[in-house]
């Protein structure tokens, strides 16, 4: 049955996408597109909880438009997402990337309001398709190569889903997108598709090969909604599973490892990305009402922080065309307002008291506290000091100052100023006043409280000896420093090692195939030198060889007619 | 001072304001004002009562020592880390982003004093 109460709130992205080339580039076509997640962000907040928009497809019923307490807040933050890019992205006069930008967003923001897991599956392939666009709008041969890993990789996911989801409609006839339980081939399916997008470690490496490489405003846009939409379909579909909280730790912690000594911030940022992202699954495995509060929070500051800190690595690209930490330093003096965003950005991420990070990761490490796992709480609390070293500290501190790269680029562009104003602006009113924030969560936080004198004094003691620690680090010259190199990861495995066993084994085939033909055109060559001799013109049969053929040949001859009579 | 001179004037009023933190000295007395508010919040620690999960929380300064021992790890176990996978910028060949220039008509490159 047809049941449109309301209209999906993602096909005002995707038709708003589509027509966006009529419309006249520039300031127009800038406010159109912050009109259109302002239009959806409204449309959610209004229609109330329900699902609204049913369609028949092929015998079954999709649901376009299921908006509870946990879509809703994914939804509100994508469309929060969006606007901010946009902002951000005012300069471009880029119809690609704009209309990339509209259609990815208004996926992602589909497949979180995606009732049944078939209509999550076309969205879920949606933002694969749309984001590459992201990518491949850099326009160098570097940036169409990872586009094609990073499409690979993601398409393949939605394949892994749509399998996934067919052997779990086979066993249970249902294609409603609820809480699964791990067990069948098919839930397991649809939960390493989820994990391949989520970033889960070994499946990991296509966010930190992709995101830099993607343009300036395209990594703004990326680094909100794919890795965030896999953590919505985890807590909707996953949540208590126990193993997520292993997993979950393992995310939290490696990253931190591999960040340290990263020299392109941008990727600097892709691995604490996926370190945050660690920690919404490790909410998502504990599972309790606050623990996936916890992720929901987390993920709707996280996309604040992490867009703010990749707009201010983006405006200082845009000024001086490098992300690389060796190249850049002591921006500050010119830069002084991307350099103070920057900051804002790397204290909400680090968790300090009065910013976002605080009020939100400090419910799941409680959660998993109250849950007596005290390693995985350890671990969390390791991996939030980690968190400072490298997004806290390193991201500003080798950009904005350390040595003086005698650059002096001009202050970033107005429009990204106010971009990162907005967000920086954002994550402090999130960290002063989390009532907003924690109001519009999935479940009833009851009468949370974050800020006790024991996690601020906790938090206080444990980032302000990891700075020292720094500091001490600096002074004696231990701390490793900023160098032109990249460091190998999962990819080696795709990128260096599978193309050297095909090329190795390819060789060896070569090999082979090469001495089979040429020992067989010796051999050849050799009988036809043999005919030659005994047959060829000067050849010892040659010299009776025309009466003797034609004596065999009436004798053929005279046999054959001897048998046809006969017969 | 570094060996880039700049004109102060020509930078941004906040720019200008923050050239404090190159003066010779102020990196110590920042690595010595930190230092005496870790004293301070390490002191914090005994004058409320702990709601503690774990029985380690009631170390005192639990957090402290946890934090500053795990960043010092963090940072020795990353240096031993790069030995291992640290490779030339080139080694994915020319065809990969890291050994490639971003697209120069996609920036706008303008130094502060608009040359």
């Amino acid at each position: 049955m047809m049941g449109f109460e309301a209209f999906p709130t993602a096909f005002l992205f995707l038709i708003g996408g589509l027509i966006l080339p009529l419309i006249p580039k520039g300031p127009i076509r800038g406010m159109y597109m912050l009109l259109i997640p302002a239009l959806a962000a409204l449309m959610v907040w209004n229609i109330g909880f329900g699902n609204f928009a049913q369609v028949p497809f092929f015998g079954f019923d999709l649901e376009l438009m299921r908006v509870d307490g946990l879509s809703r807040i994914f939804v509100l933050v994508f469309c929060l997402a969006s606007f901010l890019g946009n902002v951000y992205a005012w300069h471009l006069r880029d119809t690609t990337q704009q209309v990339a930008a509209l259609l990815y967003a208004g996926s992602a923001i589909g497949a979180a309001l995606a009732g049944d897991l078939i209509t999550l599956f076309f969205y879920w392939e949606g933002t694969a398709i749309a984001s590459v666009f992201l990518i491949w709008a850099r326009g160098t041969e570097g940036a169409f190569n990872t586009g094609m890993r990073y499409l690979i990789i993601q398409i393949g996911s939605g394949v892994v889903l749509i399998a996934g989801v067919a052997l779990y409609y086979h066993d249970t006839g249902s294609i409603l997108f609820e809480k699964m339980t791990l067990g069948s081939l098919g839930t397991w399916l649809i939960f390493l598709s989820f994990g391949v997008k989520a970033a889960f470690p070994l499946l990991h490496n296509w966010l930190q090969d992709s995101y830099p490489a993607a343009t300036i405003t395209g990594t703004v846009v990326l680094s909100a909604f794919t890795t965030k939409l896999a953590i919505y379909a985890l807590a909707r579909g996953f949540a208590g599973t126990e193993i997520l909280i292993y997993i979950g730790v393992v995310m939290t912690l490696f990253p931190i490892f591999f960040a340290e000594i990263e020299n392109d911030l941008r990727r600097v940022l892709a691995y604490s990305l996926n370190n945050q992202l660690g920690f919404m699954v490790v909410g998502i495995g504990i599972g309790t009402d606050m623990a996936l509060n916890g992720t929901a929070s987390h993920a709707f500051a996280h996309i604040l922080y992490k867009a703010l800190l990749f707009m201010s690595v983006g405006s200082v690209m845009f000024r001086t065309g490098t992300s690389k930490a060796s190249e850049l330093g002591g921006l500050y003096r010119t830069m002084p307002l991307t350099a103070m965003f920057c900051l804002v950005g790397a204290a909400s991420i680090s968790a300090f008291p009065l910013f976002s990070g605080f009020v939100t990761k400090s419910l799941v490490l409680g959660e998993a506290a109250s849950a007596q796992y005290q390693w995985v709480w350890l671990a969390l609390v390791f991996a939030s000091a980690g968190v400072l070293s490298h997004s806290g500290i390193k991201i500003p501190f080798f950009m904005f100052f350390a040595h003086d790269s005698g650059l002096r680029p001009k202050e970033a562009p107005r429009h990204m100023l106010i971009s990162m104003g907005i967000t920086a602006a954002l994550c402090i009113y999130i960290g002063v006043f989390p009532q907003t924030l924690y109001a519009i969560l999935p479940f009833d936080m009851g009468d949370y409280q974050p800020y006790t004198m024991g996690h601020v004094v906790g938090q206080l003691q444990l980032l302000l000896f990891a700075l020292l620690a720094f500091g001490v680090l600096m002074r004696t010259g231990i701390h490793p420093p900023e160098i032109r190199a990249i460091n190998l990861d999962t990819d080696w495995t795709y990128r260096k090692a599978a193309p050297s066993v095909i090329g190795f084994a390819a060789r060896g085939v070569a090999v082979i195939w090469n001495a089979k033909i040429a020992f067989l055109l010796g051999a050849f060559n050799k009988v036809v030198a043999r005919l030659y001799y005994s047959h060829g013109p000067e050849g010892r049969t040659a010299r009776e060889w025309p009466t003797g053929a034609t004596v065999v040949a009436i004798a053929v001859l005279l046999a054959a007619a001897m048998v046809v009579d006969f017969v | 001072m570094s060996e880039h001179e700049t004109d102060p004037a020509k930078l941004p009023r906040l720019g200008r304001m923050l050239l404090w933190v190159d003066k010779p000295g102020s990196a110590n007395k920042i690595f010595y004002g930190l230092a005496a508010v870790c004293v301070v919040v390490f002191l914090l620690d005994f004058t409320y009562e702990k709601h503690a999960y774990f029985d380690i929380e009631h170390i005192p300064g639990f957090f402290a020592i946890y934090g500053f021992v795990m960043f010092t790890g963090l940072i020795l176990a990353a240096k031993a880390l790069r030995v291992l996978v640290k490779r030339p910028e080139d080694y994915y060949g020319d065809k990969a982003v890291d050994s490639e220039a971003y697209p120069e008509d996609q920036l706008e490159k303008v130094n502060h004093d608009g040359l």
